[in-house]
């Protein structure tokens, strides 16, 4: 069922089930924000993509939500850039500083509300996660489950079971990918890649011996997903040279003497084709 | 139903064809920017490579968040904005035709650009042709 509703004026259709984040981004409305990601489940944690909601009979009471986790509803009235809006969120971005003042991306976004230094005292050893929780919840949702919010209040984090190497991480590196402030970090070396404190082993391409997946990865693959154990013998670049040589096979069988064209072996256009010159008087 | 055709034989290796792709993909024409298409040259045959649009595909199977999934008017297998990174799919596409995107975080796969292959389109010969 699709019903109308207004953002900053503008009339919009929408679908029920739909969020007023994501009707935003449809009809392109920028609405900034850290911790949303298509993949998993809304949660509102960045408090970033705040907006004001409003019906018309409500009387003129307005409310302050976030766009992410606000089903679209008919004739509701957003607001994504009011006065209330913006110095919200400017809070929000004064907070994320005092928390984060070394993050790149932090920075940029409070430099582009107005915010050029947090009015908070900055805490001591800053690092640059943000405690969104997105790594957790796409690990969870999509993964293994291996990394959790830990402890309460100003000591909670993102950490590990009893902050050891998770006995579950896989190595997929997906928590690194999707974190917005790039936290988490990860590094390879002589075929073993190191995250979350574990150390990974990984497959070396049968042909190239170059090191392409972590070995628990492909065997979680394996059990999970229904592949051939043959598709993780080598890394993409040698499977992409195999495709080739299969084609090159073909063309060797069909076309006996084969010898590849030259660039210089396209025939010349024909004559008028290409209008000649006017001498110039 | 039109397709990507792939004719070794007319190809020059000129290599236009990843330029263009990564120009439509990235918005940066340059030889190492992201492209999905790769012309590699084996028994002295400069063949262009990329993703076959397979039906029971790897990829598909790999990807724990259906994040690629087939576009219902060029039937190509396209990736979404729910790919996680995990690269499963790069590495479980037999062909090896799944690419990644480091700066933007995503999986990157030939999606025949909506339904007008630009690899095509910058082809000088007829080794892609959009048919």
């Amino acid at each position: 069922m699709s019903f109308t509703m207004t953002i900053n004026g503008r009339r919009v259709t929408a679908d029920e089930g739909e969020t007023v984040l994501a009707v935003c981004q449809r009809v392109g409305v920028a609405v900034p924000t850290l911790c949303h990601h298509e993949a998993v489940e809304p949660f509102g944690s960045c408090r970033l993509c705040m907006i004001e909601v409003t019906k018309t009979a409500w009387k003129g009471w307005k409310g302050l939500m976030t766009a992410c986790l606000y089903p679209a509803a008919p004739d509701l009235i957003i607001e994504t850039d009011s006065e209330r809006v913006r110095h919200v969120r400017r809070n929000v971005l004064d907070l994320l500083l005092a928390r984060c003042p070394e993050s790149e991306v932090i920075q940029e976004l409070a430099a582009a509300h107005g915010v050029s230094q947090s009015s908070f005292t900055p805490r001591d050893n800053p690092d640059l996660c943000i405690l969104c929780g997105l790594c957790v919840r796409v690990c969870e949702s999509a993964v293994t489950a291996a990394i959790a919010t830990v402890n309460r209040g100003h000591e909670r984090m993102i950490g590990t079971p009893w902050g050891g190497p998770p006995p579950d991480c896989i190595g997929c590196t997906a928590c690194a990918e999707v974190c917005p402030t790039g936290h988490i970090t990860f590094d390879e070396q002589d075929g073993r890649r190191r995250i979350w404190g574990r150390e990974l082993e990984m497959v070396r391409c049968q042909t190239c011996a170059t090191p392409f997946i972590t070995i628990a990865e492909r065997d979680f693959l394996l059990a999970n997903r229904h592949l051939d154990a043959t598709y993780f013998a080598e890394c993409p670049s040698c499977k992409r040279q195999k495709m080739a040589a299969k084609f090159a096979e073909v063309v060797h069988a069909t076309h006996p003497g084969f010898v590849p064209r030259q660039l210089g072996a396209v025939p010349p256009p024909a004559p008028g084709a290409i209008k000649q010159r006017r001498a110039t008087p | 139903m039109k397709r990507l055709i792939i004719r070794p034989t007319e190809c020059v290796h000129c290599r236009n064809c990843e330029l263009a792709c990564s120009y439509y993909h990235a918005g940066a024409p340059t030889p190492v920017g992201p492209h999905v298409i790769e012309v590699r040259a084996v028994q002295s045959v400069p063949v262009p490579l990329t993703c076959l649009q397979c039906d029971d595909a790897a990829c598909v199977r790999a990807c724990p968040v259906e994040a690629i999934t087939r576009d219902e008017g060029t039937h190509a297998l396209v990736v979404n904005n729910r790919c996680i990174g995990c690269k499963a799919c790069v590495y479980a596409c037999p062909f090896g035709a799944m690419y990644f995107w480091d700066e933007a975080h995503t999986a990157l796969k030939c999606d025949l650009c909506g339904g007008d292959p630009t690899c095509a389109r910058f082809c000088p010969t007829d080794a892609l042709t959009w048919a």
